[in-house]
């Protein structure tokens, strides 16, 4: 029995080691070479900065990476809002339907990407005739973007005294006023985290993002992915190390954020 | 919403909320059934029930919370029915404290007169009064979570008094409260209420509080109301089966009048005991559906009937045997089983009382005796 279990310890072992090298060695690999000298990007020669100095004069990556950040900002802005308003609802009205709705809004999280990206390139050019473009990135973001923030919204919903803003009302404060005074500063953790999550959704999608950019509007991921055609290049790298810093930045400021509203809203 | 153009002249006590065959039905239940009652200016009320008996919801009516579904509610003379909880002049302390965990105590006390557009001058002045009022000086800084559950009640209580409502709405204030800590909050309460002499409208299941908080009760069973009165008169002369044994009076006898004459009436009970006793004052016989008394109004002596020298004609003597003893402390509650019929009766014996009684013991025969005039008439 004994020596079963430490069998199974060790296996265990080696699959968390092994899960962990295939997670995170490509991303340090791809950090270290973006500094090395070597001109495919894959082995170290030295430290350089000279990848990066290309990185910032290559125009289309500049291109690339003001529309995604574009996209990116304009897509937490009005999925976050949208995002609070509808789990407020969800939340709070009773409504025939109201069960059907709180599902299907999981569809596009649930639904693959392929099906999302090329049902909503036929939507936006056979029936509502929406311009390529920023406006259908924008739009198609959105409408994966959202249901994330109602979920973690509606996540904190669970836990909120409901008390709050009866007592609010009670006090005198109109319900606008109730939303500004108590609801909303409730729930900001949770907004803020919503935001900070869907930033690198949005930022790094490629797949829908893909069906429905048309022609010349190219976004970082899409650009990286069509520079691979001409074989991995040290840019590359460079542009990974960007999108890995982004994503880490967005997760330690979710963290922290966190935990400060837990420590906030603990009594 | 200032309440003073409203004054009743010529009236000594003027009504300061009246509720007027208020109905409020959730699926399936009727929470509120048809209550009616005046509260006055000044007075501690209470409603007092289990739970589930619609004391809470009725609260909530008056607070605006909830809409009734037929009646009215009169606050200060006006009706209120169509007005949001932002505008009724009233308050309510909640059972949950529900301070607000992202403001100071100082900045949660203030939060109505800020919605009241009052200069913050003004603001500050009326806070501190407040805060002085429910001796939370030094912690205006503080946050809620920083709050034992005592101080989260008075930065409560003082949140709403600052706006000087008409009436202020406790729903079940203390139920969150450790024994001891809701006792010095009852004697708290009955302080600041004395102080400002805002009506306070209690809600509450617990009747000790009840009655030592209140001057006047109202007792509610599944959304009706049972009975109003003072504490003295819901203790002593409850008027249903259910108003006596939630006050405490555990010897209930169900029965009828079988028989009167000679200014005696003779009650027999559903498990056959008879009793004799003088026609009450005040009762419509035939009305007559049960009797109460109170365990501490009860005497044991020990022996058979036979054993005692007949008391006054007017005290009730029943024989029987002792059950069990439970010792609680400052008194231990006795049962008796009856020899005449299948009733158990509690008998309380405080330390005070005499030897002969601290000495009983399980199995003993004895007579328990209590005047007639202490049975309290049920007629529901």
């Amino acid at each position: 029995m004994k020596k079963k279990k430490r069998i199974a310890q060790k296996i265990l072992w080696v699959l968390s080691i092994l899960t962990l090298v295939f997670l995170w060695a490509p991303m340090i690999l791809i950090i270290v070479f973006s500094f090395s000298n070597n001109k495919y990007g894959s082995s170290w020669e030295g430290f350089t900065l000279k990848w990066y100095v290309k990185l910032l004069s290559n125009d289309q990556v500049r291109d690339a990476l003001t529309r995604s950040l574009i996209i990116a900002g304009v897509t937490v802005v009005v999925a976050t809002f949208i995002g609070t308003i509808t789990a407020y609802g969800l939340y709070k009205l009773n409504f025939r339907g109201k069960q059907f709705l709180r599902t299907s809004i999981l569809l596009p999280i649930v639904f693959p990407s392929v099906v999302t990206g090329s049902a909503l390139l036929v939507f936006f050019t056979r029936l509502i005739h929406i311009p390529l473009g920023y406006p259908s990135i924008i739009i198609a973001h959105i409408v994966f973007c959202s249901p994330l923030a109602v979920f973690i919204i509606l996540g904190r919903m669970q836990r909120f005294d409901w008390a709050w803003e009866e007592a609010a009302l009670d006090l005198g404060a109109t319900p606008f006023r109730t939303f500004l005074r108590v609801t909303g500063p409730q729930l900001l953790p949770a907004i803020m985290a919503s935001a900070m999550l869907i930033f690198p959704w949005s930022f790094d999608d490629f797949v829908i993002t893909y069906f429905v950019s048309g022609v010349g509007s190219t976004t970082l991921p899409i650009y990286v992915f069509s520079q691979l055609r001409f074989g991995a290049t040290p840019v590359i790298n460079t542009i990974g190390t960007l999108f890995v810093t982004i994503t880490m930045l967005g997760m330690l400021a979710v963290y922290f954020s966190q935990k400060m509203g837990n420590k906030k809203s603990s009594t | 919403m200032s309440g003073s153009d409203t004054q009743n002249a010529g009236q000594q006590q003027a009504v300061c909320l009246e509720i007027r065959d208020v109905v409020k039905q959730f699926p399936g239940v009727t929470a509120v059934d048809h209550i009616s009652l005046e509260i006055e200016e000044g007075e501690i009320f209470s409603f007092l029930g289990p739970s589930g008996c619609g004391k809470s919801t009725l609260l909530r009516v008056v607070a605006g919370l909830e809409n009734q579904d037929q009646g009215d509610v009169l606050i200060a003379g006006k009706v209120v029915n169509d007005l949001p909880p932002y505008k009724r002049d009233c308050s309510t302390v909640f059972q949950s404290h529900a301070l607000f965990p992202h403001m100071t105590v100082a900045d949660n006390i203030g939060f109505g007169l800020v919605e009241r557009k009052i200069p913050k001058a003004e603001i500050k002045k009326r806070v501190q009064a407040k805060v002085d009022l429910v001796n939370m000086g030094g912690m205006e800084d503080r946050f809620p979570h920083q709050l034992s559950g005592g101080q989260m009640q008075r930065v409560a209580l003082a949140r709403s008094l600052v706006l000087e409502p008409t009436v202020l709405l406790l729903d079940e204030p203390l139920a969150a409260l450790d024994r001891k800590l809701r006792k010095e909050m009852q004697v708290e309460l009955k302080r600041i209420q004395r102080e400002v002499g805002t009506t306070f409208l209690n809600v509450t299941h617990d009747q000790k509080e009840a009655l030592s908080l209140s001057d006047r009760i109202a007792v509610m069973k599944d959304g009706v109301l049972l009975q109003i009165g003072t504490p003295n008169e819901i203790y002593e002369t409850p008027r249903t089966r259910f108003v006596a044994s939630f006050m405490g009076a555990s010897n209930i006898f169900v029965g009828s009048v079988v028989d009167s004459a000679d200014g005696n009436i003779t009650f027999k009970t559903e498990d056959g005991l008879k009793v004799t006793l003088p026609i009450p004052a005040d009762g419509a016989v035939d009305q007559i559906s049960g009797f109460s008394v109170h365990p501490e109004l009860v005497e044991l002596q020990p022996g058979g009937t036979d054993a005692l020298p007949t008391g006054p004609a007017a005290d009730v003597l029943l024989a029987g045997v002792i059950k069990e003893i439970f010792y609680l402390g400052d008194f231990s509650e006795i049962s008796v089983q009856l020899n005449d019929a299948d009733i158990k009766l509690t008998v309380y014996i405080s330390r005070s009382c005499g030897e002969a009684e601290a000495k009983m013991t399980q199995g003993q025969a004895v007579v328990a005796r209590f005047p007639a005039e202490s049975m309290n008439i049920l007629v529901g």
